[in-house]
C-alpha cells in the first residue's frame, strides 16, 4: 500500500520555484508570486535606497507618512542607521520627491511576498562625524558634512569660518566663539573660565 | 442643566477671527448680506447668536446657544425656499485645552439655487458645551439625519444628546469600557482597553422571526450586520450594527502626522473613492491656507475624479447584476471597467490610491501623449457601456428584480439627508460638484454637464441615474482634455494659520464627501472629521427594506453602493460568546512557527 501523505506535506515537496516545469503542466496559470508580472513603466513600486548616494540627512524620514523609514542614532559606536521597511510602505513616493541626492530610487517592483520578514528590510548605516576637540560624535554623518561643503558657496564658508568649525560639536563651537570674542573685544575674563562655568552648569542639571 | 447663557457670565468668548479682520462682529451687516438667508436666520435667532463669521469663501459660522440647536438646524433644514438644504453632518471637538469647553457643531449645505455655486453656501452652527456637563438637546428627536452623528459623539467624546430616541452604542466595539472616550484629547491614540462585552441588540418584535444578514454582506463583501425582523417573507423591521472596521483614523491624523502626511492617510480611507477623500482633504487645507492652486492642477484633479467615478459606477452596476443573479452582466461590466484601471495606472502609477495629490496641487503631470490614450479609452467605454445597457435593460430578470423594489420616497430621503445617486433617484436635485463652491480645488465650473434626476426612488432608478452619470462623466473627461490649460501643477503652501477651521468637499460616486479640518499648532491638525456619503445613506436602509421580501434585502442594501470602510473609518470579537479573537503577538508568532513552510 502506498504511503498516505497529507496534502500539506505534498505542498512542501512541490517545488514551486521552477517556473518552466510549472508552465508546461498548466499553460494558463503562472507561478505568481514567484515570477514578475507585467506592469507599465509608470508603475509606482516600492522605493530602494542607494547606499552609495545616501548621505543620511533624514529628509525622507520626515516625509514618510506611515513611518516606513526610521532613523536611529547610535552615538556610542558613531553610527546613524536608516531603516526602510517595505511591509509598512504605502508606495506614495514622497521620499523620492524629497531626497536631496537622488539616493531614493523609484522601482516598478510590485510583489514583495516572502516567507522571511527580513527580506523586506533595507538598512543603510552611516558613520557619524567625529569631533576631535571633545572626543564625541556629532549628530551629522560624515557624508552630510561633505555634501554641505560641496554645495555651499565659498564666501559663506569663509564668512563663518566653516572650514574649521563644521566638524565640531555644539559645545566645541561655543567654546570657539567665546575664544574669538575674547580675542576681538579683549574682555579681561579668561575664556577658559567662562566655558568652565557653562560646563559646570550642565553637569549640575544632569 | 447649565445653560450656555449662565456660562457666558463667567466666560469671555474670544473671537480669533477679529485679529485678522475677518470677524463679523465688526461688520455683521456686510457678512450677513453676502448670501441670501443669512440675515433672516440672524433675525430669527438674534438672542442666541454669540458670534458670526465667514470661515472662508462660501462657509459661514454662527456660534449659538446649545439650547436652540434643534430649532436652528430645523430652521435651515425645513427652509421653505431653499428646498434641498440638508444637514450634512456634525462634528464634536474637545477644545478643553484651548478654552475649557467641548464643541458640538452641526453643519448644513444650504442650496439657494441648484447648480449655482456662488449663491449656495455652508452654515456651521457651533455650540459650546461646558466641560463638566457636555449635554445638548438632541436634534435627532426631530430630524433622523442626526441619528448617527449624535450616537457617534456620545461614543467618541462622551457628549449627552438629551432626548435621543436610540442612544445605543454605534461605533465603539461591545467590549470597550464605558466612560473611555477615544477622541478626547487626554486619551493617547495607542490606548485600547478591553472589558467584558455586552450586546445591545434590539429585541425581536412580537410575532416576527429574526433573519440575520451579515456580519459580512454577501455582495459587497464588507462587514455590516443587519438583523431583519420578518413576518413570513416580508420584512417588518430592521436593526443595524456596523462599524466593525472602525480604525480610528481621525485620532491618528490628529496625533502625530503633519498636514501633508494626513493627506496620504485620507486617501487610504477607502479603496474605491480614495481620490475623492484626498481631494476633499487637500481642499480643506488649501482653504485654510487661503491659497489658489494652479488651473492645470484643478483640471488634472477633476480628470482623475471623473475617471474614478466611471470605473466605480461600472463596478457597482456589475455588483447589482450579480445580486439579481444576472452574472453575465457582472462579468461584462467588469470587463468594460478594466481599461480604466489600466489607464489610471499609467497616468498615476497605481490602479487605485493614485497618490497624485499634494496639498497645493498635484504631483504628476498628464503628459500630452497620454491624452490620446485617454480619449481612446473613453470611446471604448462609451461603446461598451451602451452595448451592456442595451442587453441589461432588456433582460427581464434584471428589470423584474429592480423595478418597484426598495422605494425611498423623496420626503424620507430628505429627512435622512440621503446623498448622491441614491438621493437623485428619489428626486432630490443635489450634486455637490455644482451646488457648492468646488471651484477652488476642481474645475467643474468650467465644464458643461447634466445632473440626471429620477423620481421613482426604486433600485432601477438608482441603476439608471448612475448609468446616465457615467455618460456625463465620459463627456466631462473629453471636455477636460480639450480645455486643459498649461502651467504649473502645484504651489507651495507654507505654514498654516493656527486654530482655523474649513471644510473640503467633493461629490463622490456615492454622494458628497466632507472633510472638516481644524488646524493646531506647528502645522499639525487639531481636529479632522471625515464624513463619507454612506454615513448618511445607510441609516435610511431600514426605510427602504420595510415591506419587501427577504430575498430583495441584499440587492436593496447594495443599491445605495454602501462602503463600510469609508463610513467606519480594530479588533475582532465574537460578540455573543464574548470570545476575543485578537491574537497576541506571542500567540501569533507561535502559530507562524508551527505552520512555517506549510503556507
Ligand atoms: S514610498 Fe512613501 S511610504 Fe514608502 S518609504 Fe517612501 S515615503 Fe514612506
Ligand atoms: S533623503 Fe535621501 S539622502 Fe537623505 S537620508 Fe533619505 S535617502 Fe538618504
Amino acid at each position: 500500500m502506498a504511503e498516505a501523505v497529507s496534502y500539506t506535506e505534498k505542498l512542501k515537496k512541490w517545488d514551486r520555484f521552477e517556473a518552466e516545469k510549472f508552465s508546461k503542466k498548466a499553460p494558463v496559470t503562472t507561478p505568481y508570486p514567484f515570477i514578475d508580472i507585467e506592469k507599465p513603466p509608470e508603475y509606482r513600486g516600492i522605493p530602494h535606497i542607494n547606499p552609495e548616494k545616501c548621505i543620511g540627512c533624514g529628509a525622507c524620514v520626515n516625509a514618510c507618512p506611515p513611518d516606513a523609514l526610521i532613523m536611529e542614532w547610535d552615538k556610542e559606536h558613531g553610527i546613524k542607521r536608516l531603516t526602510y521597511n517595505a511591509a509598512r510602505c504605502i508606495r506614495c513616493a514622497r521620499c523620492i520627491e524629497v531626497c536631496p541626492t537622488g539616493a531614493m530610487e523609484p522601482t516598478t517592483r510590485f510583489e514583495i511576498a516572502t516567507d522571511n520578514k527580513e527580506d523586506l528590510v533595507e538598512v543603510v548605516e552611516h558613520k557619524l562625524a567625529y569631533c576631535e576637540e571633545c572626543g564625541e560624535y556629532l549628530d551629522f554623518t560624515e557624508r552630510q558634512i561633505e555634501y554641505v561643503k560641496a554645495i555651499l558657496p565659498k564666501e559663506i564658508f569663509e564668512m563663518y569660518a566653516l572650514d574649521e568649525r563644521i566638524g565640531l560639536t555644539q559645545e566645541a563651537k561655543m567654546r570657539k566663539t567665546v575664544e574669538k570674542l575674547r580675542e576681538t573685544e579683549g574682555i579681561p575674563v579668561s575664556a577658559f573660565m567662562l566655558v568652565g562655568e557653562v560646563k559646570d552648569k550642565k553637569g549640575g542639571e544632569k | 442643566m447649565v445653560t450656555t447663557k449662565d456660562l457666558e457670565a463667567h466666560f469671555e468668548f474670544e473671537c480669533k477671527a477679529c485679529e485678522n479682520g475677518r470677524c463679523a462682529k465688526a461688520d455683521v451687516e456686510t457678512i450677513l448680506s453676502e448670501r441670501e438667508g443669512l440675515k433672516e436666520f440672524y433675525e430669527a435667532f438674534k438672542e442666541h447668536i454669540r458670534e458670526c463669521k465667514r470661515m472662508t469663501y462660501g462657509q459661514y459660522m454662527f456660534v449659538i446657544d446649545r439650547e436652540v440647536l434643534p430649532d436652528a438646524v430645523l430652521w435651515w433644514h425645513n427652509h421653505p425656499e431653499f428646498k434641498e438644504t440638508h444637514m450634512s453632518t456634525a462634528v464634536g471637538t474637545d477644545e478643553r485645552p484651548l478654552n475649557g469647553h467641548f464643541v458640538y457643531m452641526p453643519f448644513l449645505s444650504v442650496q439657494v439655487e441648484h447648480r449655482n455655486m456662488d449663491r449656495n453656501y455652508w452654515v456651521f452652527l457651533k455650540a459650546y458645551l461646558p466641560a463638566d456637563d457636555p449635554s445638548f438637546p438632541s436634534v435627532a428627536a426631530k430630524l433622523p439625519a442626526a441619528l448617527w452623528i449624535e450616537r457617534e459623539v456620545k461614543d467618541l467624546l462622551g457628549f449627552n444628546p438629551v432626548g435621543h430616541p436610540d442612544p445605543r452604542r454605534l461605533i465603539l466595539p461591545e467590549d470597550w469600557p464605558d466612560g473611555v472616550y477615544p477622541l478626547r484629547k487626554d486619551m493617547d491614540y495607542r490606548h485600547s482597553p478591553i472589558t467584558e462585552p455586552k450586546t445591545e441588540y434590539r429585541p425581536t418584535p412580537e410575532g416576527t422571526s429574526l433573519v440575520p444578514l451579515g456580519p459580512v454582506h454577501m455582495g459587497v463583501e464588507e462587514p455590516a450586520h443587519f438583523r431583519l425582523f420578518v413576518k413570513g417573507e416580508t420584512i417588518v423591521d430592521v436593526d443595524y450594527r456596523g462599524f466593525y472596521s472602525h480604525r480610528g483614523i481621525e485620532k491618528t491624523g490628529e496625533g502625530r502626522l503633519t498636514y501633508n502626511q494626513v493627506l496620504f492617510l485620507a486617501e487610504r480611507i477607502c479603496g474605491i473613492c480614495g481620490y475623492q477623500h484626498s481631494v476633499s482633504y487637500a481642499m480643506a487645507v488649501e482653504r485654510l491656507a487661503d491659497v489658489e492652486i494652479p488651473d492645470r492642477a484643478r483640471y488634472i484633479r477633476t480628470l482623475m475624479l471623473e475617471l474614478e467615478r466611471i470605473h466605480n459606477h461600472l463596478l457597482w452596476v456589475g455588483i447589482a447584476a450579480h445580486m439579481v443573479g444576472f452574472d453575465t452582466g457582472f462579468m461584462h461590466a467588469w470587463r468594460i471597467r478594466e481599461p480604466v484601471m489600466w489607464l489610471v495606472e499609467r497616468l498615476t502609477g497605481n490602479r487605485k490610491q493614485y497618490g497624485m495629490n499634494i496639498v497645493g496641487g498635484v504631483r504628476r503631470d498628464i503628459l500630452d501623449y497620454r491624452k490620446e490614450e485617454i480619449l481612446k479609452v473613453v470611446k471604448e467605454i462609451r461603446e461598451g457601456t451602451k452595448k451592456f445597457l442595451d442587453i441589461a435593460l432588456n433582460t427581464n430578470t434584471f428589470i423584474k428584480r429592480a423595478e418597484g423594489v426598495g422605494i425611498l420616497p423623496y420626503k424620507v430621503a430628505k429627512a435622512y439627508s440621503v446623498l448622491g445617486p441614491t438621493a437623485r433617484a428619489s428626486g432630490r436635485r443635489i450634486d455637490a460638484r455644482l451646488d457648492q463652491a468646488t471651484k477652488t480645488a476642481m474645475a467643474y465650473n468650467e465644464v458643461d454637464f447634466k445632473v440626471p434626476v429620477y423620481k421613482e426612488g426604486d433600485v432601477l432608478a438608482r441603476v439608471l441615474v448612475r448609468m446616465d452619470e457615467l455618460f456625463e462623466s465620459l463627456w466631462i473627461v473629453e471636455q477636460l482634455i480639450d480645455q486643459m490649460p498649461g502651467g504649473d501643477i502645484m504651489v507651495p503652501i507654507g505654514d498654516l494659520p493656527e486654530y482655523e477651521e474649513a471644510l473640503g468637499f467633493t461629490e463622490a460616486h456615492r454622494g458628497e464627501v466632507v472633510h472638516y479640518v481644524m488646524t493646531g499648532e506647528k502645522n499639525k491638525v487639531y481636529r479632522w472629521k471625515v464624513r463619507a456619503p454612506t454615513y448618511n445613506n445607510l441609516p435610511a436602509i431600514p426605510e427602504m427594506l420595510r415591506g419587501y421580501h427577504v430575498a430583495d434585502a441584499p440587492l436593496i442594501i447594495a443599491s445605495i453602493d454602501p462602503c463600510y470602510s469609508c463610513t467606519e473609518r480594530v479588533q475582532f470579537v465574537d460578540v455573543e460568546t464574548g470570545k476575543v479573537k485578537v491574537l497576541t503577538e506571542a500567540e501569533f508568532n507561535e502559530l507562524s512557527i508551527k505552520y512555517k513552510g506549510v503556507f
